[in-house]
């Protein structure tokens, strides 16, 4: 038989808040201690770039806490197989939250993580949530289609050229949406497309660049880790849209704008979310209308009407008004895959691997 | 007052001893006056880089999973180089034998057949050997310059690998995303204990030094190659053939490379990804040679390289050194144990001033 008095009751549930207190992820257990925070980069942070974008997080966060967070960065961690040391490392050194930025940290996290059910794990980019483990990513396709917009106003000769890292959905999707920003303003535009299989080699990144300028591109665009590709286009004389970080001083003044990221909301979220004993895997995925995705300044040779017609589209793709992959869309041999009237799905979008019609080359 | 520098008539044996200890102290000093003049403490740094890391059980299993694939590698790369056979495209063969063996891991008919880790060893091994056994049939046939065409091997199996995990053998739950299928659990080495990730593999590595020893320095064979990597002429003379001498050393080395692939798919991987290599084939020929090619000094250089890496990762975490400054003192300290061997074969002589 059950005898529960009031102050019994209250004597179990009390405890049983404690006990979640203290056992569940949690930084504010002990107000005075700094919540500690490791970071792992895939590279050293330099002037540009991916890890350039994900410093702007921790800076945010230090800004933010001041002396409230101690925060570990190692960076230079590409291998899954020293990514795992590393992850381990830093959760048993105590770590109450760890971001992962690559794709390629995914696995070594899922394997950490229920090893150290109490620490929360963040991984950009990531496909697989766990108890403990969130991930968050960025709309890039918002960004890169009102940059396609961009480029179709200014070309010439109704030809752009796309450079990518390698042919995942994280680029073969942008890049579409690249195309299909630049055919809403001239339906007959194509795109040009090459894949360098590496995020950073700038002299394949150069040859990649000046072959899309033989063929008669006049705007490029280069997902890439380098600003190889603003800078070859700028000495050809011809326009370039920037990714991750504004290029524009590479560019021999022709970059139209870039599309860049910024993930401070997300670092400070889950900062915040520990510190304050809330936090929850989530699966974000932000663009325009959070600041994930920002569009860089507009090149000063734009006519200002373009300009606005630009920024008018910038709100309106943030506000789900215009959706870059709005039917009807039909795949590079004419198939339809999204009907009229419909869009593509999340799921769809996050595993694109088909170009849509218009786009010249091959995946892979 | 002029000197010289002039080959030693005998390889000094007080300098052999001599040189890592000198290395050592010229590091050390280097080192602390680097870290001192950057404002670390220098003692604390050091101890950071060479004592922490491997100052807890885990350190130690994260050090022989580090070293083991180097090891395996370097022993069987310093079979060919003993023999002036430069195998320089270990890394492909690594990356052949890690894709036999995941083939045969995904696709073998019973998934949980204990038979299918033994299946995959057999078929990293042999990759790895047909791999090495191009550039060895062109050598041995051709007489082609067998370093270009190991290390350009080496390229096409990166863009084999590349092309499978973008294409056949993409994972189908894996968003397209350019990775294969998780291993089943039986084609997974087992750790020794799941909170560690150190696994049997390390037994294969310590089979393949004593194997190299026993073959280096117990076996006619080995002593062949020796000989003809000492004084080509002198084997020709001999009678020993120099094509056999190729086959071996690259064979071995394709073999070493190939199995080291399948333990890393096997173990910390798990997967196939566009890359899946640090480096290990290269850095297996720093070893081979830290060690002298020799079967001892090839397991302390496999333990010092993988120390190197923790330790810099280590100073970084506890200290906040910047990862680069950790890579300029890796630097220094290769470059003073491979500078300093230099003095074991040759000498500074004064030259009295002509007057």
């Amino acid at each position: 038989m059950l005898n529960l008095s009031r102050r019994k009751f209250l004597q179990y549930t009390g405890a049983a808040g404690a006990a979640l207190t203290t056992g569940g992820i949690s930084g504010a257990a002990r107000a005075q201690d700094p919540l500690k925070i490791g970071v792992v980069y895939v590279s050293p942070v330099a002037e540009i770039g991916w890890t350039k974008q994900h410093s702007l997080g921790v800076e945010a966060i230090k800004q933010e806490f001041g002396d409230k967070a101690a925060i570990t960065v190692i960076d230079n961690i590409f291998m899954p197989q020293d990514a795992e040391r590393v992850f381990r490392e830093l959760a048993a050194s105590g770590n109450q939250l760890i971001f992962g930025t690559s794709f390629s940290h995914g696995t070594p996290m899922q394997k950490v993580a229920p090893r150290f059910p109490k620490t929360a794990f963040e991984h950009c980019s990531g496909i697989v949530h766990l108890a403990n483990l969130g991930t968050f990513e960025a709309k890039y396709y918002e960004g890169s289609y009102v940059a396609g917009a961009s480029g179709a106003h200014m070309s010439k000769s109704n030809k752009i050229g796309f450079i990518g890292g390698f042919p995942i959905p994280d680029i073969v999707g942008p890049a579409n949406a690249l195309l299909l920003g630049a055919q809403s303003v001239k339906p007959d535009i194509t795109c040009n497309a090459i894949f360098l299989n590496s995020w950073f080699d700038p002299g394949k990144e150069k040859e990649a660049a000046n072959t899309l300028l033989s063929q008669g591109c006049d705007v490029i665009c280069s997902m890439t880790d380098t600003a190889t590709g603003v800078q070859v286009a700028g000495e050809g004389g011809a326009w370039s849209i920037g990714y991750a970080s504004d290029m524009a001083k590479f560019g021999s003044g022709k970059q139209l704008t870039a599309f860049t990221l910024d993930w401070s909301a997300d670092y400070l979220r889950a900062a915040k979310g520990v510190a304050e004993g809330n936090w929850k895997p989530e699966a974000r995925w932000d663009g325009l209308a959070a600041g994930i995705v920002k569009m860089a300044p507009y090149n000063e040779g734009i006519p200002a009407d373009v300009v606005a017609k630009l920024k008018q589209l910038e709100t309106d793709v943030g506000s789900g008004k215009v959706h870059p992959y709005a039917g009807e869309l039909k795949d590079q041999d004419g198939n339809v895959k999204v009907a009229a009237g419909s869009v593509l799905e999340d799921k769809d979008i996050r595993s694109m691997n088909w170009f849509v019609k218009g786009m010249i080359g091959k995946l892979g | 007052m002029l000197y010289r520098i002039e080959q030693r008539p005998e390889p000094s044996a007080s300098m052999r001893i001599a040189a890592p200890i000198i290395a050592t102290a010229l590091t050390i000093a280097v080192g602390s006056a680097m870290f001192a003049g950057l404002g670390y403490d220098p003692v604390s740094t050091l101890q950071a880089f060479f004592i922490t890391p491997i100052s807890s059980l885990n350190g130690l299993s994260e050090l022989l999973l580090k070293a083991s694939p180097l090891i395996l590698i370097a022993c069987g790369l310093a079979v060919g180089f003993r023999a002036n056979v430069w195998n320089i495209g270990a890394e492909g063969q690594l990356i052949i034998g890690a894709i036999a063996a995941c083939g045969v891991g995904l696709f073998y008919p019973n998934p949980e057949s204990p038979i299918l880790l033994p299946l995959m060893f057999v078929a990293g091994a042999a990759a790895g050997m047909a791999w090495a056994a191009i550039p060895a049939f062109l050598r041995a046939r051709l007489n082609t310059n067998e370093i270009l065409v190991t290390l350009m091997m080496t390229y096409i199996a990166t863009l084999f690998l590349s092309w499978l995990v973008h294409g056949p053998w993409r994972d189908p739950a894996g968003f397209n995303y350019p990775q294969t299928a998780l291993l089943p659990a039986a084609a997974m080495f087992e750790p020794f204990d799941y909170a560690y990730r150190v696994n049997s593999s390390v037994f294969i590595t310590v089979v393949a030094v004593v194997l190299m020893w026993l073959f280096t320095d117990r076996s006619f064979l080995g002593y062949k190659m020796k000989v003809s990597g000492a004084a080509p002429h002198a084997a020709r003379y001999a009678g020993f053939r120099e094509s056999s001498a190729v086959w071996t050393g690259l064979l071995a080395g394709g073999a070493a490379a190939g199995i080291a692939g399948m333990a890393e798919v096997a173990g910390p991987l798990g997967q196939l990804s566009p890359q899946i290599s640090p480096g290990y084939g290269f850095a297996a020929i720093i070893v081979a040679f830290i060690g002298r090619l020799n079967a001892f000094g090839i397991v302390l250089g496999g333990l010092l390289m993988s120390l190197l890496f923790l330790g810099g990762e280590t100073v970084q975490m506890n200290l906040g050194l910047s990862s680069s400054l950790t890579r300029i003192f890796q630097g220094i300290l290769l470059f003073f144990l491979l500078a300093t061997d230099f003095f074991i074969f040759y000498r500074f002589r004064r030259v009295p001033e002509h007057a």
